[in-house]
């Protein structure tokens, strides 16, 4: 065991954390028997307990992947994305950020395209949940505006706002997750790919499709454009006259929502 | 003469959230999860402010990693100085351990050898950290299931002269006591017994999981008698000292924690304490 026999702390810490990702079993010769138990029993308790430390925290995470996959194959999935992606952040509230990736660019999780969704909404409900307060604004701060703040007006979405494009019904199968036995959960395909708003406006998180105009208009407000190219983004699916009335319910529908965190009519749009 | 009142608290949990709010004074004080807290906003510091204004908190973190060979880690620490300031703690605590090396973190509490080297390197990061944060650190001491053939130390000496050469406080985790007490067949009294009376700062207690062989540190169970009796005897070694009770899993309605905490309250009050013996 290369370096563990001096029993210096940094071999022995190396060594431990070696012994717990299964690349070395050296460490087992830095720790005792007991009368009771061997050093590798006791070794298990900490090799063993990483793993499951694990898969329970994304199995709280990601409870709509466990009904539609079942203990087993979620099982497998954690344990493949615990071997890839070792934890980096103090809090195990983290550790789940990338499971949706992963399993997009992983065989076979990748071929499962609905359980990659759903591991997507469901991060992105977490995200929403826990992320920065922020008070949406309220419909007569925009009523009070003079006509020509109109021309410049951009807005900030809330924080939490995510945008989330699926082609399966991963949100309304989410909403049936308790109802069934895990691995029971079926998610339908949807014919055309629905993009979804996931935020939370005050502690409790909401998310609902989009139409077509508005996730495009929705995409052109978070990038900072101006309410005349708000206007113009949805003139494309609604032709010219009836761009400015469509734009303007859906931004009064937004910002009824909870979903707008703040205006600006002074600054040129971006 | 009995021991002094001393003061009782829980852990705070999100499944009793909304009972402790609708009734507050059932408890003396909460201990926060530091990282729990850690995040942006929404419900968890909703609720964490909500509660603090009812209730003294103090925050116990699990990854402050002290006994690691990384470099402290920055970021965190400022994340649990902000948290401080936040909440503005009794004290804040973590446990005699480390978490995780090369950056990596194994959200386990791995227990260092008791060695000079190990003990020169802690008492070195215990006053960084306290230097960083303006106050005592509170080190808990962990159940452990291995020991390792390089220690030197007992784990009570290791623990009593880190607490003297880098001024910290310990707490005292009796379950832990118990539990490493079994596991590495020594006398759970004899640790007791070998902590700085001054520097005990806080009692743990929890339940845990036996499997014949060894023991492990689970707190998914009620205390069990064994672990009272320890108890008892902290408090005549320790009296005045707050006592808390941790449930992180198979969490019971919060009438039930309460009534386990009353079992605390009720043996503290009937132990006399050394200083009258």
């Amino acid at each position: 065991m290369s370096g563990t026999n001096t029993g210096s702390l940094a071999d022995l810490q190396r060594a431990f954390q070696d012994y717990l990702f299964h690349s070395s079993d050296a460490f087992q010769a830095a720790v005792r028997d007991t009368k009771k138990a061997d050093r590798v029993t006791l070794l298990d308790v900490y090799r063993d307990g990483y793993a499951l430390r694990l898969i329970e925290v994304l199995t709280t995470d990601y409870p709509g992947l466990m009904a539609m996959a079942g203990p087993a194959d979620f099982d497998h999935v954690a344990r493949a994305y615990i071997a890839a992606h070792p934890s980096r952040h103090p809090s195990v509230r983290w550790f789940g950020s990338g499971l949706a990736d992963f399993m997009a660019r992983t065989a076979p999780y990748n071929k499962a395209r609905a359980a990659v969704e759903m591991a997507r909404f469901e991060w992105a409900l977490g995200e929403a949940f826990d992320s920065a307060d922020v008070t949406p604004i309220a419909a007569d701060v925009l009523l009070a505006l003079l006509p020509d703040a109109w021309e410049t007006l951009t807005f900030t979405a809330l924080p939490s706002l995510h945008r989330c494009t699926f082609a399966f019904e991963v949100a309304q199968a989410w909403q049936r997750r308790d109802e069934v036995e895990p691995g029971n959960l079926e998610v339908d395909r949807v014919d055309e790919p629905v993009t979804w708003a996931i935020w939370r406006p005050e502690r409790i998180s909401s998310f609902r499709s989009l139409d077509t105009d508005e996730a495009a208009m929705l995409d052109a407000l978070v990038a900072g454009r101006s309410f005349p190219e708000l206007c113009e983004t949805v003139a494309a699916f609604t032709g010219d006259d009836q761009a400015p009335a469509r734009a303007a319910w859906l931004l009064r529908t937004w910002v009824e929502g909870g979903m707008i965190a703040g205006f600006s009519s002074g600054t040129p749009a971006g | 003469m009995c021991a002094a009142a001393v003061d009782f608290g829980l852990g705070l949990r999100p499944e009793h959230y909304e009972e402790i709010a609708a009734s507050p004074g059932r408890v003396s004080w909460f201990e926060a999860l530091s990282e729990n807290y850690m995040v942006p906003g929404g419900s968890p510091l909703h609720w964490l402010d909500r509660i603090r204004r009812d209730y003294p908190m103090a925050l116990h973190g699990v990854s402050l990693s002290i006994g690691s060979i990384d470099p402290l880690d920055e970021r965190y620490l400022d994340d649990l100085k902000a948290l401080a300031d936040r909440v503005e703690p009794m004290w804040i605590s973590d446990h005699l351990c480390f978490t995780g090396l090369r950056g990596l973190n194994m959200h386990d509490l791995l227990p260092l050898p008791y060695t000079e080297e190990a003990l020169d390197h802690v008492s070195e990061r215990v006053k960084r950290v306290q230097d960083r944060l303006g106050r005592r650190l509170v080190l808990e001491n962990v159940s452990s299931y291995v020991t390792y053939a390089a220690s030197e130390l007992s784990e009570w000496e290791f623990i009593a002269e880190l607490s003297r050469r880098a001024d910290c406080d310990i707490l005292l985790d009796v379950n832990n006591v118990y539990v490493s007490a079994f596991n590495h067949e020594f006398d759970a009294t004899a640790f007791l017994r070998a902590m700085p009376r001054e520097r005990v700062r806080q009692f743990h207690l929890a339940g845990h999981t036996h499997k014949g062989s060894h023991i492990i540190d689970t707190h998914d169970h009620p205390i069990v008698p064994d672990v009272w009796t320890l108890y008892a005897e902290a408090v005549r070694l320790f009296p005045g000292v707050p006592t808390m009770i941790e449930r992180d899993a198979d969490i019971p309605p919060y009438e039930e924690l309460l009534a386990e905490l009353d079992l605390a309250r009720g043996i503290a009050a009937g132990v006399p304490s050394e200083a009258a013996a």
